[in-house]
């Protein structure tokens, strides 16, 4: 069954996951990470094939990479320990995000719907309905992703694949994808384009140009076509020229292992 | 001519709080920079029915919120970044407890400073069209709701987008990490919206984890974020932040955040956590014993602390500090 396919693997579906997203990334590209897995995927990135990207953290935080493992958060010694500049929240995530600056946002999502519209506030049975009722499990709300969302050029959504995070529609949207689709986001005249990838631990995930939503691109040498459709809450439509993701190089997962020196992406 | 505002932490509350203040925390992000340290002291002096303005939540927040403190509450992000879910305020937002009224990051740092420019509202070109806009926590039957992010026209484009209120905290506690006597700070690390909050808060309390002299601030007043002009009293307590990280002066204490979460996941933990790490202590000395002097020792030999070498000179002693702090009391 699945949960035993990567198992004679010599990684994990965490670090194909992280390794996807990191190839996403091009050297040279303004970039935010959120903490957590993005910010691994990310400096994987700077790590293997992009040296020169531009990389900061939502706390303003410049320069840095991370030291001893995966930070705790985004004032951890872990990445405050070589920084070039420390500013602020105004100036991350509104003079070089909100401004439209920002080429490129990593960030994670508990639920995530066909729209590519992210829950991270909280589950509830159900519609939430007219009256705002409490949440069964409250989450961390949206922190800088709904900012990352709405104005980053384009944003990566990093999730692991269950059917439960994958919604026809999520109950709350923390941070707008392309909401009801088509040419939604124009109402609200974000200066960021949009999810252009959902990157899982199964396949990835991107847009049609015109619905916008999303259908599967491709799956992993681990996976299939009807495995990702069994762990997907909607009807996933499948891209004629599905395709395998290649698998990670010895060189790929030798620079992640580097940014992921506590090996957060092997716990499974 | 600017005068000394050293003052006691229990004094600080007893003076400048009260049941119901609507109190703004100023920190870095919930592992970094915060003065969990007067959310103690807050508890220990039963203040409740806060409303809290955390850009981020902490252990502050969650410390608060899990101790039946809060009313309500407004923040970005309401997590512990790796650490997981804020157990605390999870469960108090989950019973009904606390009221939490959710945005984003820019916008809470967006609408400090429309308080601190006394803006009546801060354009909004995040948060619209998602649920933080519709939504809202304070007034639950209000949906699509219209008096949180409410739609306005650009006057200039004819574009709709929103309005963010201004946040004016009737308290800051800010935690910096270095103080004079008179107020002048120094942040290490990011600001976060501290440098916002500073200029939006009606009364400013710095809580700093060391007291340099003002000479420090003299050779390095680029650096000095918060003047002493817009600060009420300065209080020392070293590990502030403990259980989360100053950089230069602290990490981060990997083993009491995942103890502190977990025990506030219940009533009972959250009141035997009240026992032991909140009222558990007399002074300083007490609270010093209780981290244990050998974690703060460990915790203190940061690869950071280079950061701090060039403010060690004008470093005060103890007991420098506690001679100024009698004169002001005095």
């Amino acid at each position: 069954m699945s949960a035993n396919s990567t198992q004679n693997l010599p990684y994990t579906r965490q670090e194909m996951m992280a390794i996807a997203t990191g190839r996403e990334l091009r050297d040279g590209e303004l970039a935010i990470f959120g903490v957590g897995l993005s910010m691994l995927a990310g400096y994987f990135a700077q790590a293997h094939h992009a040296p020169n990207i531009r990389a900061m953290t939502e706390g303003g935080v410049y320069g840095a990479t991370p030291v001893g493992g995966l930070p705790w958060g985004i004032e951890c010694n872990r990445i405050s320990a070589n920084a070039t500049s420390f500013t602020n929240a105004i100036d991350a995530l509104g003079f070089l995000v909100a401004s439209g600056r920002c080429d490129v946002g990593i960030i994670g999502a508990a639920q995530v719907d066909k729209f590519g519209n992210v829950n991270t506030t909280g589950i509830w049975d159900g519609e939430i309905g007219d009256s705002y009722r409490l949440p069964k499990t409250r989450l961390t709300g949206a922190g800088g992703a709904n900012d990352i969302a709405c104005g980053a050029g384009r944003v990566v959504i990093m999730v692991t694949h269950e059917p439960k995070r994958f919604a026809d529609k999520v109950s709350y949207i923390s941070s707008p994808g392309y909401l009801d689709g088509g040419n939604a986001r124009e109402h609200y005249g974000f200066v960021g384009k949009g999810p252009s990838a959902i990157i899982t631990t199964l396949g990835i995930l991107r847009p049609d140009p015109l619905s916008k939503e999303f259908f599967l691109d491709a799956y992993y040498a681990f996976s299939s076509v009807e495995e990702i459709l069994a762990h997907t809450g909607w009807d996933l439509k499948v891209s004629p020229n599905v395709r395998v993701v290649p698998e990670p190089t010895p060189e790929e997962l030798a620079a992640l292992r580097r940014v992921d020196e506590t090996g957060a992406l092997r716990k499974q | 001519m600017s005068q000394h505002k050293l003052l006691s932490l229990a004094e600080a509350v007893r003076r400048y709080t009260h049941d119901g203040i609507q109190y703004a925390s100023g920190a870095a992000l919930p592992v970094g920079s915060d003065a969990i340290v007067f959310g103690r002291e807050l508890l220990r002096q039963g203040r409740k029915n806060l409303h809290a303005i955390f850009h981020c939540n902490t252990q502050q927040l969650n410390l608060l919120a899990g101790a039946a403190a809060v009313d309500k509450a407004e923040c970005g992000f309401s997590g512990l970044e790796v650490f997981g879910f804020a157990n605390g305020l999870r469960r108090a937002v989950e019973s009904g407890q606390t009221a939490l009224e959710d945005y984003s990051n820019l916008a809470m740092a967006a609408r400090l400073l429309g308080g601190a420019m006394n803006w009546p509202f801060v354009p909004a070109t995040v948060n619209i069209g998602s649920d933080i806009q519709e939504r809202s926590a304070f007034a639950p039957d209000d949906y699509p709701a219209t008096r949180k992010i409410p739609s306005v026209t650009d006057p200039f484009s004819g574009r709709q987008i929103g309005a963010f209120s201004p946040l004016k905290p009737d308290v800051a506690a800010i935690h910096v990490s270095l103080a004079d006597p008179l107020g002048n700070a120094i942040m290490l690390g990011t600001e976060w919206s501290r440098f916002e909050l500073s200029r939006a808060a009606r009364k400013v309390i710095l809580v700093a984890d060391a007291i340099v002299d003002t000479a420090c601030m003299r050779q390095y007043p680029n650096l000095v974020r918060i003047p002493d002009i817009i600060v009420e009293a300065v209080v020392y307590w070293p590990f502030a932040a403990w259980p989360q990280s100053s950089p230069g002066l602290y990490d981060v204490d990997e083993e009491h955040m995942k103890f502190m979460n977990k025990a506030l996941a219940t009533e009972q933990g959250t009141a035997d956590y009240i026992r032991d790490y909140v009222t558990g202590y007399d002074d300083i000395d007490g609270y010093l014993d209780l981290i244990g002097r050998d974690k703060a020792e460990r915790l203190s030999n940061s690869v950071t602390s280079f950061l701090l070498d060039p403010f060690r000179q004008w470093i005060k002693t103890p007991e420098e500090i506690a001679a100024l702090t009698s004169e002001v009391a005095a």
